[in-house]
């Protein structure tokens, strides 16, 4: 059906908009401007035209960091996607005490970030923290010692804590979408005979696009603007070993590279856009079936 | 009906010149180096409306900020402020914390939004002509020792910028039980020092001879700090040194050179971290971790300031009489050991504060001799005033540094640093080094290149 | 088989909980132990049961204060989210307009923009506004950081209703806004609930622009509260931290039990069913 009637319906886009255009568009074209620019914060800025992106693409450091960056999205996105979901299905099955027990799953989020960090340490420093202790008493230290040291592997720790403490916003979306799910469906498909995983596949999984389209899609920008979890965890070190793009642009815009590290963020923009754009295409297909 | 059509073609119509104006404004940016003229004088009007409003509101009511990134000395300060704003009716202080004060502060300057008084300070923003110039306040720099006078002094202008009212020290801190009972001295050269830590090492297997923290990279920036530039300042004198610094004169720098005081100081730490003189877990220690294996006699030296005592004693308050200080062991054949005797609690006027009369009627108040005593040992740390008489530290230990001090050439912070290679980074690069990326010719190389790319 | 079944999953969701418990646990151990406890030493699970920690951040930290600002910030985002993006959302999703989808392109873009890019243009604009030090003010920026995300959620949510249920109501005179009202946004609780719980710990604990646009210590929220505790050379004062912290959360998770039946309901009710 289509709605040719103007009404108020048009225009309930408009505070939204609003107050997106004020706080946020509006400094952006700002910052925008910028990247063409040497500014360092203090003094008067100089027309560069695209020398800050080539600077980019030359620096090895930057280099590393994408690919930091790529390689703890290629492991977290996923990961928190499969655990959210697993988290759902269980949270959605009719047990007893599921309030009190989702309350918990988002207690992680309420403890301030300033503070996780070092929670963190207590439990993951290697040869001091309480897994060290833990592995030492089962006569496994220098095995956890190897693997927290390794670079690769602290990668690894960074994923797993980032899945901890995400895993429960993920759910709440899965969750959401799964309530709106009929129960007549699954009585209809009980009746055909599918059950137990069949019904999950042709009932559950079609109807929960709409939320995994959602949950693709921010966890992909989540990961790869990837920031507190590193910071509070590793500092982006040792050296530069596990720096984010999102914490090199933080360290630029502060090091007086403010031009620079604005250019940067743009790039970092076109990085998160493709694997947004591929899922968000390949969702719109699987939603049309 | 058509009235409601009009309606949303206008908006749609306005929609579209406003982004059209965000573009245009874009566009300008990208042509001209305007952009930062106009931000400014933007903000500055309506600065200014904002004072005119308030002045004729509230007829002379003066509120200062007060910007520090101390938090040791919040408390302390709120109570000279209070103190303060009792005692007259024209001027307000505020106190405004920040955790991050150094990285706060830029953005308030780029926003043209400088707090009047602030403890954070660099040479870029000096240059800059962000600070007023206080060298005529004779009421502050009578007072003051002529050392503090000259390290508050800005090596290009001869002008002051800042006025520090405290005296920090850094150097090895050592535990004397551990010295006494197996009977070493403090050492001045590096053989020496590294005996010691061998000695210790073969007599004590369970005690950390030397103790890193380098998960904190602004502790790795001080090693970087206090030894190889240390010896650069030590060598050439301060002035010297700074203008080095600053115009990066590599023939006194020289940090590129495979036998130059970078490299060497790289191979003497991965040769101590090749044998065990350090702890294992350099690049995961954190400060928490060095202070309390060292209350705790498990760790018998490490680097640090003296602003970390009141932890130690914090962790551990009997052992007031157990802490030694010494200087840092001269490593470069001909060189000197070295302690850092640097400035503390410095305080700066913005140059764009339209109160200088009332900032400076505060600073006087918070100068006193009284303020000041009750600030330096609250901070723990020896006065810059001649006319105040702080116990600071319990006499062990003012004895300890006293000696320490008269024992070694004495050196400042560096203040000239590149812009875009702070302390931090430099702690980085000793990580990547400790991690085993670099030999020490390569350390050496990438630092200088990073000093060079921070320089531009 | 079906008791085993259900075994296991109570199992599985024990272990989920016990995970997710752990740091708060070690938060609670820290908020009790002496400044002289090393942690790793000892029966780590036994604190030294140092309650003073408690008093003295209280009254150091004036996190009573902190949560009140912290708790109107909240508030006051999470209704503004609530209501803009759901109406957003609605006329995107139901209407085709050309600059529908150009508002629905343009945020979603914008949310892949890291944030830093404004920090210095949105300070100014701040203070332009005579914003700065206000919660309101703050309570803006939060709403606005979190628009498009919420927006695309809604989104996702519309879409998957069935459209007859306005059009019915439409047939009986009323309009597309108001059927929006009376009609879509009533279904849309399982959504507001996620939206709330999905933004709600984050701008309570919002630091990154408290920083900036909460100078004044009357007004600061929470993390900045905590933040006196860090001492920028020499650690932090951790069990400080941690009894303030734990003191912090209180209220949250009293306000989770006193919400948690509507936001549970909203979360199961799904308005389809039946």
């Amino acid at each position: 059906m289509k709605d040719n009637k103007i009404g108020m319906h048009t225009f309930m886009a408009l505070p939204a908009f609003f107050l997106y255009a004020v706080f946020f568009l509006y400094p952006l074209t700002k910052g925008i401007g910028m990247s063409l620019t040497d500014w360092d914060g203090i003094s008067a800025a100089k027309f560069i035209g695209l020398n800050n992106f080539i600077k980019f693409f030359q620096d090895k450091r930057a280099i590393n960091d994408i690919r930091t960056t790529l390689l703890f999205a290629l492991g977290s996105a996923p990961l928190l996607n499969l655990v959210g979901l697993a988290y759902a299905l269980l949270m959605d099955s009719k047990i007893k005490g599921k309030g009190i027990a989702r309350m918990i799953i988002y207690l992680p989020a309420v403890i301030s970030p300033l503070i996780m960090g070092y929670i963190w340490y207590l439990l993951l420093q290697p040869s001091r923290g309480f897994l060290y202790h833990l592995m030492e008493n089962m006569g496994q230290a220098d095995s956890f010692l190897n693997w927290t040291a390794k670079y690769s592997s602290s990668m690894l720790v960074l994923i797993l804590v980032n899945v901890w403490q995400y895993a429960g916003m993920t759910m709440v979306v899965y969750l959401a979408g799964l309530q709106a799910i009929p129960v007549e469906l699954y009585e209809a498909a009980k009746m055909d005979g599918a059950s137990g995983i069949k019904s999950f596949r042709y009932v559950t999984l079609p109807l929960l696009v709409p939320s995994i389209r959602i949950n693709v899609v921010t966890n992909i920008i989540g990961s790869l603007s990837v920031f507190d979890i590193i910071m509070s965890l590793t500092g982006g070190g040792p050296g530069y070993a596990t720096e984010s793009l999102s914490i090199y642009i933080m360290r630029m815009c502060y090091g007086s590279k403010t031009g620079y590290s604005t250019a940067v963020a743009i790039i970092m923009f076109f990085l998160i856009l493709v694997p947004v754009l591929i899922s968000m295409r390949l969702t719109r297909a699987k939603s049309l079936e | 009906m058509k009235r409601k059509k009009l309606v949303s073609v206008l908006l749609c119509v306005t929609l579209c010149v406003t982004m059209l104006l965000g573009c245009g404004s874009n566009s300008t940016d990208n042509t001209g180096n305007n952009e930062n003229g106009a931000a400014a004088s933007d903000s500055e009007a309506a600065a200014s409306a904002s004072t005119a409003s308030t002045d004729t509101a509230t007829q002379e009511h003066v509120t200062l900020k007060f910007f520090t990134g101390k938090i040791e000395t919040i408390d302390v300060i709120n109570e000279i402020i209070n103190d303060f704003n009792a005692s007259q009716d024209h001027i307000t202080v505020e106190q405004e914390y920040q955790k991050d004060a150094s990285n706060i502060i830029k953005i308030k300057f780029a926003a043209d939004q400088a707090p009047d008084i602030m403890t954070t300070y660099e040479k870029g923003f000096l240059d800059e002509g962000k600070y007023m110039d206080i060298s005529d306040q004779s009421q502050w720099w009578d007072r003051l020792t002529p050392t503090m006078k000259d390290l508050c002094t800005d090596i290009t202008s001869g002008n002051q910028y800042r006025v520090c009212t405290n005296m920090t020290m850094a150097g090895i801190f050592y535990n004397k039980d551990i010295f006494n009972e197996l009977g070493l001295e403090v050492a001045y050269t590096w053989d020496d020092f590294i005996s010691n830590l061998e000695t210790i090492k073969t007599n004590m297997p369970d005690v950390t001879p030397f103790f890193i923290f380098g998960n904190e990279a602004w502790h790795l920036g001080h090693l970087i700090e206090f030894l190889p530039q240390g010896y650069i300042k030590a060598t050439y004198g301060t002035v010297a040194a700074e203008t080095a610094f600053m115009n990066n004169d590599k023939s006194i720098l020289n940090y590129g050179a495979a036998d130059g005081a970078m490299a060497v100081f790289a191979q003497n730490l991965l040769d101590m971290q090749a044998n065990g003189l350090i702890n294992a877990d350099v690049l995961t220690a954190t400060s928490d971790n060095c202070i309390q294996d060292f209350a705790n006699g498990k760790a018998a030296m490490f680097s640090n300031g003296m602003w970390c005592l009141s932890s130690i004693l914090e962790a551990n308050p009997a052992m007031e009489s157990s802490i030694g200080f010494a200087p840092y062991p001269a490593y470069m054949e001909g060189s000197n050991a070295v302690i850092l005797s640097a400035e503390d609690s410095g305080y700066c006027i913005s140059s764009e504060t339209k109160y200088k009369d009332e900032v400076i009627e505060f600073m006087n108040f918070l100068f006193r001799a009284d303020n000041q005593k009750k600030y330096s040992e609250t901070l723990k740390a020896p006065s810059a005033f001649t006319d105040v008489e702080a116990a600071w530290a319990s006499a062990t230990i003012v004895d300890e540094v006293s000696n320490a001090l008269s024992s070694a050439t004495n050196i400042g912070f560096t203040n000239s640093k590149p812009a875009g290679f702070s302390g931090d980074d430099a702690g980085r690069l000793v990580q990547e080094l400790l991690a085993g990326n670099y030999t020490a010719a390569e350390f050496a190389e990438a630092f200088e290149y990073n000093w060079d790319e921070g320089m531009k | 088989m079906n008791t085993f079944k259900k075994m296991l999953i109570y199992l599985c969701v024990a272990a989920i909980c016990l995970l997710c418990l752990i740091p708060f646990v070690i938060l609670i151990i820290l908020s009790l132990n002496t400044p002289q406890r090393v942690f790793y030493e000892g029966n780590m699970f036994l604190p030294d049961f140092y309650f003073q920690n408690f008093a003295e951040g209280w009254v150091k930290s004036n996190i009573g204060t902190a949560m009140i600002n912290s708790m109107i910030i909240t508030a006051l985002a999470i209704t503004i989210i609530i209501i803009f993006c759901s109406m957003a959302a609605y006329t995107i999703a139901r209407f085709k307009y050309k600059f529908n989808t150009l508002i629905f392109a343009i945020m979603i873009s914008c949310m892949m923009i890291p944030g830093i890019i404004n920090t210095v243009p949105l300070y100014t604009l701040m203070i332009d506004l005579h914003a700065i030090n206000t919660l309101w003010g703050m309570a803006l920026v939060c709403a606005t950081l979190a628009l498009p995300q919420s927006t695309f959620i809604f989104h996702g949510f519309i879409k998957s209703l069935p459209r007859e249920l306005e059009e019915s109501a439409i047939i009986d005179g009323c309009s597309w806004f108001k059927s929006f009202w009376k009609i879509v946004f009533p279904l849309l609780k399982p959504a507001s609930a996620s939206i709330i719980i999905l933004n709600g710990f984050g701008i309570w604990n919002n630091y990154a622009q408290a920083v900036f646009f909460l100078q004044d210590s009357k007004k600061h929220n929470v993390p900045q509260a905590l933040s006196v505790y860090f001492q920028q050379f020499a650690g932090a004062k951790w069990n400080l931290m941690a009894a303030t912290a734990v003191i912090a959360i209180v209220p949250v998770i009293a306000a989770f039990l006193l919400f948690q039946k509507n936001l549970i309901r909203g979360l199961t009710e799904g308005a389809l069913k039946g």
